[in-house]
C-alpha cells in the first residue's frame, strides 16, 4: 500500500522520460503521437522531460541489443523512486520478433533479471503491447501504470471439448 | 513591418479557429480506429483442431505448442504478438479471428497470455496418445474414414498395413 501513496503524489502530472533501447523507431513515433495535440496526453499532465532524473514513468522501447545494455541500466538508475516504467510494444514486452537473436536481451521481462542483480528495483511495470502500440494504447497503458482505470485483459483458459 | 509583425499571428489565429479542436476524446470517447486495424487475435475453442499451423506460420513465436501426456496446449502470448495476422489467414479450420481488441495493457505478464487446452485421444491398439481429439473428430467428418481405422496411431497403422501385405503374399505372421 506504501506505493500507492507514494504513486499518488505522481499520478497529477506524471512526466515521462522516453527510453529508446534498439526499438526500430515505430514506437517512438507513437509515442510523439501520444504526446501532440491529436490524442493530447498533457490532458493528464504527461510531460516529456529530457532527463531520467526529472522523470516519474519511463517510457521504454525496443528489445534492449547488447550494445545499449549498460547505458539502459545507467538511466534506468538514475530514476527517483517510486520507478514505474511502461513497456512500450512488443519488443520490449517479450522480445517481439527479435525474441531469440544473439544480439538482443529479449525485452524488459529479461532485463529486470538483470537490473535485480545490480541493485535497481523497478517498482511497478505496465507492459502496454503492439506493434507498434496504438497512440490510444499508450494513453491507456499510462492510466492503468498510475491507477485511473483497471486493466481489461486477464489470464485465459480455455478447453475445447470433444 | 510593423502591421506584418502584428498581422502574422492574427493569420494564424484564423487558421485555428477555421480547424477547430481536433484532439480526440479517447478514454472518454471512442477510439480512432478504422476497418483495417488489426488487434489482438481470438481463438475459438469450438473449431480449434490442435493442429498447430498457426504456431508454424506465426513470425515472432507467440503461438507456441506445447505436448504434454495426455494435453497439448496452444499458448497465446499477446506481449509478443505483432498482430500480422497470418495464423488468421493459414488456421485451416477459421478458428482464429483477428479482433479489433488494442487496450492489452497489463501490470502482469502472466495477464497477456492466453491458453487452448486440448485433450489427446489414445491409440485403441497401443493406448498411446498420439493427435488432439478435436482433430480427429473433424477429419472423421470431413473424410470417409471409418473410426476404427482412424483412431489408430501411425505406428499401429504400419504394422497392420505390414501385416495384411504379409497375409495377401502368404506369410505367417
Amino acid at each position: 500500500m506504501k506505493l500507492e501513496e507514494k504513486l499518488k503524489s505522481v499520478r497529477r502530472s506524471p512526466w515521462v522520460f522516453h527510453l529508446n533501447s534498439g526499438s526500430c523507431n515505430a514506437c517512438d513515433i507513437e509515442i510523439l503521437d501520444a504526446l501532440t495535440p491529436y490524442f493530447d496526453a498533457e490532458r493528464f499532465g504527461v510531460k516529456l522531460v529530457v532527463s531520467p532524473r526529472h522523470a516519474d514513468v519511463v517510457l521504454f522501447t525496443g528489445p534492449v541489443t547488447r550494445e545499449v545494455l549498460p547505458k539502459v541500466i545507467r538511466a534506468l538508475r538514475a530514476v527517483p523512486r517510486p520507478r514505474v516504467v511502461a513497456a512500450i510494444g512488443s519488443c520490449a514486452v517479450g522480445g517481439g520478433i527479435w525474441w531469440d537473436t544473439y544480439s538482443t536481451i529479449g525485452g524488459f521481462p529479461k532485463l529486470q533479471e538483470i537490473l535485480k542483480r545490480y541493485g535497481v528495483e523497478i517498482d511497478r511495470v505496465v507492459y502496454i503491447p503492439g506493434c507498434p502500440a496504438r497512440p490510444e494504447a499508450i494513453v491507456y497503458g499510462l492510466l492503468v501504470a498510475l491507477g485511473y482505470v483497471k486493466q481489461k485483459v486477464s489470464k485465459v483458459v480455455k478447453t475445447v471439448e470433444s | 513591418m510593423q502591421v506584418n509583425r502584428i498581422a502574422a499571428p492574427l493569420k494564424l489565429l484564423t487558421i485555428a479557429f477555421k480547424t477547430g479542436r481536433v484532439t480526440k476524446k479517447y478514454p472518454f470517447g471512442p477510439p480512432l480506429i478504422t476497418e483495417a486495424f488489426r488487434g489482438a487475435i481470438s481463438i475459438d475453442p469450438a473449431k480449434c483442431w490442435g493442429c498447430g499451423a498457426c504456431v508454424l506460420v506465426c513470425p515472432p513465436n507467440a503461438l507456441d505448442i506445447i505436448f504434454e501426456k495426455e494435453k497439448i496446449v496452444i499458448e497465446y502470448f499477446k506481449g509478443r504478438c505483432i498482430f500480422c495476422g497470418m495464423c488468421a489467414d493459414t488456421c485451416p479450420a477459421n478458428a482464429i479471428t483477428v479482433t479489433k481488441e488494442f487496450e492489452l495493457a497489463a501490470t502482469n505478464l502472466e495477464d497477456l497470455k492466453e491458453d487452448v487446452v486440448h485433450r489427446v485421444s489414445k491409440c485403441a491398439v497401443c493406448g498411446k496418445p498420439f493427435a488432439p481429439a478435436a482433430e480427429l473428430r473433424d477429419v472423421m467428418k470431413m473424410h470417409p474414414i471409418t473410426e476404427e481405422y482412424a483412431n489408430i496411431c501411425p505406428d499401429c497403422r504400419r504394422k497392420r498395413t505390414a501385416r495384411a501385405f504379409g497375409m495377401r503374399f502368404g506369410a505367417s505372421i
